[in-house]
């Protein structure tokens, strides 16, 4: 990819991703998931989630499946606060270079 | 490498770790393994690289400096290590190198501005020592002559003494006794002078030199 995620970016995507499911998802699947629309190293991911649970931008719990325990993560309260700021800046962000690269001044 | 070799090598490098941080990790990562399956084992391990790089990742995102992108973790002071290191390793040099003059420069500046004091007064200080060293030898000589001269005075004059016995008997007994007087101080001055110089020759020898060192043991010539 030609631009660069920011941390900032990479969080909002994270929080995206995983509000999508009510029931919280799992690791793999945030992986599989961020992928598709970001280039990102599989080892990438567990810090950034790491930092979004110390933060109280999700939390964890453990469900039986197929025999084990598996990890869900789910977006809390002050995580969909964040993401909700987070989109609000990217429209304004994105909105802002979109009109620069079309070549209308923003005057008109 | 198999994903229980890769997850054993990942513990064993997480294990400075606190014990919580470690089991989250190696837990993501057998979750990781179980849900993408057996069939994407291989791939997982190549695309996650070496249990290496995973602590590597794992440790820097709890560091809390750097950011983690798409690229993987960057930290912005690590981020031009050319412009940083040199200043690292160049600070102190420079620092030594340019205080040492400073100090030197002003300690000569010092000394040539009190040349006029320093000069004289040490003169003065060396001139009485000597002084007062010459004293003493002068005294210690002045003590040898007497404790010589008045033994020989006595005798000379215990001789003359028992010359004059006869003839003037009071002449006489003056004469011995004023030459039993100048024996017998002259015994004790030579005594005296025999132990001026076994303590005060050495000491002040000994004070001399340690006045003309003290200057330079100051400038730190000598230790």
């Amino acid at each position: 990819m030609v631009f660069n995620t920011g941390a900032a970016l990479l969080d909002a995507i994270v929080l995206a991703v995983v509000s999508m499911d009510a029931e919280g998802t799992y690791g793999y699947k945030i992986t599989q998931d961020v992928r598709q629309v970001i280039e990102i190293s599989e080892s990438t991911l567990y810090p950034v989630l790491r930092r979004l649970l110390k933060d109280g931008c999700l939390e964890v719990y453990d469900m039986e499946y197929g025999g084990r325990n598996r990890r869900y993560y789910k977006i809390t309260e002050a995580g969909t606060a964040q993401l909700n700021l987070y989109i609000t800046e990217w429209q304004s962000y994105a909105a802002k270079i979109t009109r620069i690269f079309t070549g209308r001044g923003k005057d008109e | 490498m198999n994903r229980a070799r890769f997850i054993k090598e990942l513990e064993r490098l997480l294990l400075d770790l606190p014990a919580g941080e470690r089991k989250e990790a190696l837990q993501y990562y057998n979750d990781y393994f179980d849900d993408a399956g057996p069939e994407n084992e291989a791939q997982v391990i190549r695309e996650l690289g070496s249990p290496a790089q995973v602590a590597k990742t794992i440790r820097e995102g709890m560091s809390e400096n750097g950011e983690y992108t798409e690229r993987g973790y960057e930290d912005a002071r690590f981020r031009n290590p050319q412009e940083i290191s040199p200043g690292y390793q160049e600070a102190p040099f420079q620092k030594r190198k340019s205080q040492d003059p400073w100090k030197l420069l002003c300690i000569l500046l010092l000394c040539f501005l009190l040349f006029p004091i320093i000069v004289p007064i040490f003169v003065v200080l060396l001139v009485v020592a000597l002084s007062v060293f010459i004293g003493i030898i002068g005294i210690l000589i002045g003590a040898v002559v007497v404790a010589i001269a008045f033994p020989i005075a006595g005798i000379v004059l215990i001789g003359f003494a028992v010359y004059n016995l006869f003839l003037f008997p009071s002449v006489g007994i003056t004469l011995g006794g004023v030459g039993c007087l100048l024996l017998s101080v002259g015994i004790l001055i030579f005594l005296l002078a025999i132990w001026l110089c076994k303590i005060l020759l050495p000491l002040s020898i000994r004070g001399i030199v340690s006045l003309i060192r003290y200057p330079f043991r100051k400038a730190g010539v000598l230790k």
